[in-house]
């Protein structure tokens, strides 16, 4: 019986520091505390930044295949893409997208010639292209909603590399890492 | 507080009771959004597959199609615009089963739209094709029609999401 109690008062202190740093002192605010930040996530991660893993090497050496990232589904709220933002582009929905470049704006004329993208007949300047390619591809006109969307890595064979005209409608957000 | 307890109690009945109809009677949707999920268990095929396996699907695959069904198809490796007999189709789905080692289709989206009449839908899905050395993402559109209460696909086109 003394040896109980013994016990129990040795424990009590112990248990209630590991109380206070789990739950708190006030385990209703705690509470609060914990749904408020579920909710948050909820919209934060669902609505305004979209969590994606990126599979695949088309967009080698910006990013790596199995890399995260995140996209901002607000980014083109209050303006238009530009040309160089890597964008996410969805299907039919947002469980599986494709991650591009944009390099051709509405209006404008792409082309790929000797490896040079050419923007209305202009050779484009591509900083984030470390290697050089053999791409040729005959001029497309974009429409007024259309934006010309590619890889940034060239180095791949043509026929295995997805890109071209993307409707604007199918642009999710702006990839921000 | 019996009260409150008979209120919890009747609100935990009338939930049991929807998700219980929904159980009984699934919307057309979620009776096609199913199909088309079984649609690609089917088309999914794994090495070491026997014929007669094969065969099966093949003609399990048809089921799932009209008897005649418009196939609008624009890939980088293939372009076609054709109607098929289910026949034909079976006979595709045969024939790509014995090339294809180890094919994996899964819809990871499916968008249904049925028609205010609940005789036609149209499923906007994502298709995720996985085979050995490779993985390929395609938009489509499939149309189904109601025929003798089931739904069945009238048509097949690929959406051109990067062209």
């Amino acid at each position: 019986m003394a040896r109980d109690q013994a016990r129990q008062s040795s424990a009590g202190p112990k248990r209630r520091w590991l109380d206070i740093v789990v739950i708190g002192r006030h385990p209703k605010a705690t509470l609060a505390r914990v749904v408020v930040l579920i909710v948050a996530c909820c919209v934060v991660f669902r609505f305004i930044l979209l969590p994606i893993r990126v599979e695949g090497i088309s967009m080698l050496p910006t990013y790596q295949d199995q890399s995260l990232n995140l996209v901002n589904r607000l980014a083109y709220l209050w303006h238009e893409p530009q040309r160089g933002d890597v964008v996410s582009i969805r299907l039919a929905g947002l469980h599986r997208m494709f991650l591009k470049r944009i390099i051709g704006l509405p209006g404008e004329t792409v082309a790929f010639e000797n490896g040079w993208v050419l923007i209305n007949g202009e050779v484009l300047d591509e900083p984030y292209e470390k290697s050089a390619c053999d791409w040729n591809c005959p001029p497309v006109k974009l429409g007024p909603d259309e934006y010309f969307a590619v890889g940034d890595n060239r180095t791949m064979a043509w026929t295995e590399h997805r890109m071209g005209k993307v409707d604007r409608t199918h642009i999710v957000g702006k990839a921000i890492l | 507080m019996k009260s409150v307890l008979r209120l919890v109690l009747i609100a935990v009945l009338m939930g049991v009771g929807a998700w219980m109809w929904t159980v009984l009677f699934p919307s057309p949707e979620k009776i096609i959004r199913r199909r088309l999920v079984e649609l690609a268990r089917i088309v999914s095929t794994s090495p070491g597959e026997n014929d007669l396996a094969r065969l099966a699907d093949a003609n399990n695959v048809a089921s799932f199609f009209a008897a005649s069904v418009e196939l609008k198809v624009t890939l980088p490796i293939l372009s076609q615009h054709s109607s098929l007999e289910r026949e034909e189709i079976s006979g595709m789905v045969y024939a790509g089963r014995s090339q294809v080692g180890r094919l994996r289709v899964t819809f990871p989206d499916i968008n249904v739209k049925v028609a205010p009449d609940k005789q036609s839908a149209v499923a906007d899905l994502t298709v995720e094709a996985t085979y050995p050395g490779d993985r390929q993402l395609q938009e489509m559109k499939i149309f189904l029609r109601r025929v003798d209460g089931q739904w069945l696909i009238t048509r097949a086109e690929t959406v051109q999401v990067l062209s």
